[in-house]
């Protein structure tokens, strides 16, 4: 056919036209390699990653080559003219290459019998672009990002009634991350509008207006952000109120990652909408029923059926091997029965027995059945390694912070510079106030300790034994055989024989009793269980501690001061880190050792946990702010529980490729069912099914898998939690120093994976059942 | 009272990269009420000639008019709408949804209109007696024979008292006497009902019954 070969190209003038435009590009690398910034820019766009990475990568290294060659003073005047001919050189280029390519008209052929006919009038009408499409889908990505920045920006600053409040404690103001979510929220409505207001509007998918508006409404407000934070002159001079967003994507190292992230959410809920609205539109108006579609998807894809549940179910709670040997033990024992019978039917009735060995026959499944099992194993077991992993990973995170704070406070209160003599009434006024339940003062110092041979450097603290258990839970975590009380009452330690040998005389100090026994009477000190290990000591011994702080001067300057004390009784707290460091003694004995006549802190229990920042906030608005100041147990470990939390976000993301790898299968297994039928989708057009109505029809199928797959993680998830929380599994203590894998069922952790896999599958979907739309009927219906 | 007008239709397939032109400005009026056969030689066009008139198939130019509505002005979901509600498909070879029973498939259509389950499963269950089917109701299409299963397309196609009916060679994977009967219900069927029908066949004898004969004959349709 002469119809094919329209187009002519001028291979020559092509050629040289590319190689001009590229030299143009050269020439403006060089140029620019002269200004300033253009290289950090560049940097920051090539770690960018997405799309242009690997093109701004290549730019760089032009630019960088061309800044060392070009040597920089001699060459800045004529800069101007670089640039222009540049331009020309780019332009001149381009319209070589459009003169190289030529359109040749077909060579004349006889009309053809319907020369001059009326043209099939939906063809005439045809037109695929719309520019009030292009407006809603262009101008919804736009206002969703501007009303990103603008109320991300009010929320976090402050704003009230459109100006910045001199004063702005007592303006609406939400934390950082709080202010995104909401923002965040809000602008994928307006994306999701958007696209659904489009998509229903033009009664299609209307990709070219789709990609056009995401393309040139869309990318310029991420581009100007990234360029902004590359180059922070500029954006402290424009945008610094923006900083209130990059803060938040700031914390994840790459503040422009985070503008590209949010606008590739901004265009997935675009996608959603538009897909949303073409199928709600489908019949030619606003249709959201989904009656007969779901009766075809539900006898399409029968996911709730309760073998196929019970098996997926099986696999995910006893691995593989076990439910396949027992399935495989019941399809045998089923076998034999059934031939029996059949046998036995055959002796009586030859044409009955084919009858039943027919239907025998005609059990087998399809592959499509098949790989629908495998779809929604895929996703069960994606939603119920997040469910365990992320359980598990709270569970130590619960496990760490109990410790944590059962050891330290929960806030404690201190004071600037001057000595906190006034901690009685400090501790009144505390007492009084809502959510508090516990105080205690304090005494923290650090010191060192012997004993024998052994010595190490401890931190040692000073408690009041009376009140220390309404605060921590030392009392609690003392081993039997030492006691708290022992603190208060040092005569009523009974001292082991063998360490007192090493020590006859009696240390300076030492407390003498009415009862005179051949051991003196120290003052208690209670020791880690880690710490007494390593000092080989054990209840009743006697340790030394040593502190180079307030001792009398010698000869030679101050002399460490040192004090026997006798080990009242062992702590187990847990956590490694304590047990190995911490050692309390009396307030009083602290006070005298420390020649200090007020304490370190106070610290306080509150009711709730996770209110610990605001209570705190509140004692030190009751006690007049300066001198005083609380922290809480968030601020005083935020890097360890900082640590944990991202921990868990990249476990989280990681465990999320599972469930995409499995809507990948998803993808697959909806291929197949479109292509399996063809001929049916073909005959439902026939009856009048519109495009709309074959889309729902398959996203259901797909929906289908996801729901089933991810109420089966679900469950299975649960079960395994609740499981692993009920008998527990033994740590190796070689290893870890807690006995069991710990284990906290969060409702919202579980909920996400779930809603995860939904949003999977139903993406997963999205692609096939548009595809499905797309099958002419008549192609459907030649096929036999 | 002209039911179908059809003025100037072209239509080209193509087949190893050639141009075949099927319909060479086809021109026909139907009355209301007409019951027409309509036979030609294989590969003439008669089934490409349904599915345009069907609007199931796109021609290169042409003009259609249904009871004065020119068909090819309607926007996609209304031509999905008018396939729905005015005609009634029957294919040579049955194309029943494999899952369904045949009362599911016969209400299929009152479904995709959105009727209630209820009354689409009374409705199908009339049109099944009305066929003859009232034993075979809760099988499905594999269970069924091909004159049944032929039958079960028929009610189908009748189950929203449709207008228009094209049929294409629904005789043409049965035997003879099954045949006749299928045809003996058409021609029932468009007495009782009044529905406009062109009737695709092979069957010389078939197309002999028929009020009105027509032959398509190198893209052109003329009385035979």
């Amino acid at each position: 056919m002469p119809s094919d070969r329209q187009t002519q190209y001028r291979w020559k003038y092509l050629w040289a036209g590319a190689a001009l435009a590229a030299f143009g590009m050269l020439l403006a690398a060089i140029a620019a390699s002269a200004e300033r910034r253009v290289l950090e820019l560049l940097e920051q766009l090539s770690l960018s990653g997405i799309g242009w990475g690997v093109l701004a990568t290549l730019v760089k290294a032009v630019v960088t080559v061309g800044r060392t060659s070009a040597s920089a003073p001699a060459f800045a005047p004529t800069v101007g003219r670089v640039w222009a001919s540049a331009a020309g050189l780019w332009i001149l280029g381009w319209t070589l290459i459009g003169t190289s390519i030529r359109y040749l008209s077909p060579p004349a052929q006889a009309p053809s019998p319907a020369h001059g006919a009326p043209l099939f009038r939906r063809l005439a009408r045809y037109r695929d672009f719309d520019w009030g499409t292009l407006l809603a889908y262009g101008g919804g990505v736009l206002a969703s990002e501007l009303a990103l920045i603008v109320l991300h920006t009010a929320l976090v600053t402050g704003v009230r009634f459109g100006r910045v409040l001199e004063n702005r404690s007592d303006a609406w103001q939400v934390p950082p991350p709080v202010a995104f979510a909401i923002s965040l929220l809000v602008a994928f409505a307006i994306a999701f509008a958007a696209g659904f207001l489009g998509a229903a509007r033009a009664k299609r998918l209307a990709t070219p207006e789709a990609t056009l508006g995401l393309l040139y409404f869309g990318l310029p407000i991420p581009l100007l952000l990234s360029a902004l934070s590359a180059n922070p002159d500029a954006q402290l001079r424009i945008g610094y109120r923006l900083r209130e967003i990059w803060y938040l994507a700031g914390l994840l190292g790459r503040p422009e990652l985070g503008y590209w992230l949010v606008y590739l959410g901004l265009a997935l809920m675009i996608f959603l909408g538009i897909t949303t609205g073409f199928v709600a539109t489908g019949s030619g108006r606003m249709d959201l029923r989904s009656g007969f579609e779901l009766f075809i998807a539900r006898r399409h894809v029968s996911v709730f059926r309760p073998r196929l549940l019970l098996s997926v179910l099986a696999i995910l709670m006893f691995g593989i091997i076990p439910p396949l040997i027992v399935y495989a033990m019941v399809r045998a024992a089923e076998a034999a029965v059934e031939q029996t019978r059949i046998r036995a039917l055959g002796l009586a009735d030859p044409l009955k027995a084919t009858e039943a060995l027919h239907h025998w026959k005609t059990r087998e499944q399809s592959p499509t059945a098949m790989m629908t099992t495998l779809s929604v194993g895929g996703v069960g077991v994606g939603v119920m390694a997040l469910i365990i992993v992320l359980s598990v990973m709270s569970g130590f995170e619960a496990d760490l912070q109990q410790k944590i704070i059962g050891t330290n406070a929960q806030v404690v209160v201190s004071k600037y510079a001057d000595s906190f003599s006034e901690y009685r009434e400090v501790i009144d006024k505390v007492r009084e106030m809502r959510g508090v339940v516990g105080e205690t003062p304090f005494i923290l110092n650090e010191v060192m300790i012997s004993s024998g041979q052994n010595i190490a450097g401890v931190i040692i603290k000073g408690i009041d034994p009376a009140s220390v258990g309404n605060v921590t839970d030392l009392p609690k975590n003392i081993l039997p055989g030492g006691s708290l009380d022992n603190l208060s009452h040092p005569e009523k330690i009974i001292a082991r024989p063998i360490s007192n040998t090493s020590s006859p005389e009696p240390a300076p100090g030492a407390v003498r009793t009415e009862r005179d026994p051949p051991t003196p009477v120290f003052q208690g000190i209670i020791v880690g269980r880690e710490l007494a290990g390593s000092l080989h000591v054990n209840v009743g011994d006697r340790v030394d501690i040593i502190s180079p702080l307030g001792g009398e001067l010698g000869p030679q300057g101050p002399v460490p001061k040192s004090r026997p004390f006798r080990v009242a009784g062992i702590f187990y707290s847990g956590m490694y880190e304590y047990d190995a460091k911490f050692v309390y003694i009396l307030l009083e004995t602290a006070q005298k050792f420390f020649n200090m006549e007020g304490v370190s802190g106070v610290e306080v229990r509150v009711a709730d946990v996770d209110d610990a920042r605001r209570v705190a906030k509140a004692i030190t608005e009751q006690l007049d702010g300066w001198p005083y100041r609380t922290r809480d147990w968030g601020e005083m470990n935020r890097n360890l529980f900082s640590a944990l939390r991202l921990e868990k976000l990249v476990m989280g993301i990681i465990l999320t490729i599972i469930v995409i790898v499995a809507g990948g299968l998803i993808v697959a297994t909806v291929i197949m069912l479109v292509l399996e039928k063809r001929k049916e989708i073909a005959v439902l057009k026939a009856l009048g099914v519109p495009d709309g109505g074959i889309v729902k029809i398959f996203l259901t199928e797909g929906l289908q898998i996801g729901i089933a797959g991810g109420l089966l993680g679900l469950l299975s998830g649960l079960s395994w939690c609740l499981l692993i929380e009920k008998i527990g599994i033994k740590l190796d203590p070689q290893v870890y120093y807690i006995p069991e894998l710990p284990v906290k069922i969060e409702p919202l952790q579980t909920v996400i994976p779930v809603l995860i896999a939904v949003l999977v599958t139903y993406l997963a979907s999205i692609y096939p059942a548009l595809k499905a739309s797309q099958v002419e009927p008549v192609e459907g219906l030649r096929s036999e | 009272m002209i039911g179908l007008e059809i003025r100037n239709l072209f239509k080209s397939y193509f087949l190893h990269g050639k141009r075949i032109d099927v319909l060479r400005g086809v021109s026909l009026d139907l009355a209301a009420g007409e019951l027409v056969s309509l036979v030609g030689a294989s590969g003439s066009g008669k089934s490409t000639f349904l599915h345009v008139i069907g609007l199931l198939d796109a021609p290169a130019a042409g003009e259609i008019r249904f009871n004065g509505r020119d068909l090819f002005e309607m926007s996609d979901p209304a031509v999905a709408d008018f396939r729905n509600r005015t005609i009634g498909f029957v294919f040579q070879s049955h194309y029943l949804l494999p899952e369904f029973t045949a009362l599911e498939n016969v209400a299929m259509p009152a479904l995709i209109q959105r009727w209630e389950r209820g009354p689409a499963v009374r409705r199908a269950r009339e049109l099944l007696l009305r066929v003859g089917l009232e034993k075979r109701i809760d099988h499905r299409p594999g269970e069924l024979s091909g004159g049944e299963a032929q039958r079960v397309a028929l009610a189908r196609a009748l189950v929203l008292k449709p207008a228009l009916l094209l049929a294409d060679e629904p005789t043409g994977n049965l035997d003879p006497v099954t045949g006749e009967g299928i045809h003996q219900l058409l021609r029932e069927v468009n007495r009782e009902l009044g529905i406009t029908a062109i009737v695709v066949t092979h069957n010389e004898a078939l197309a002999e019954s028929m009020p009105r004969r027509l032959r398509l004959l190198d893209g052109q349709v003329f009385p035979s």
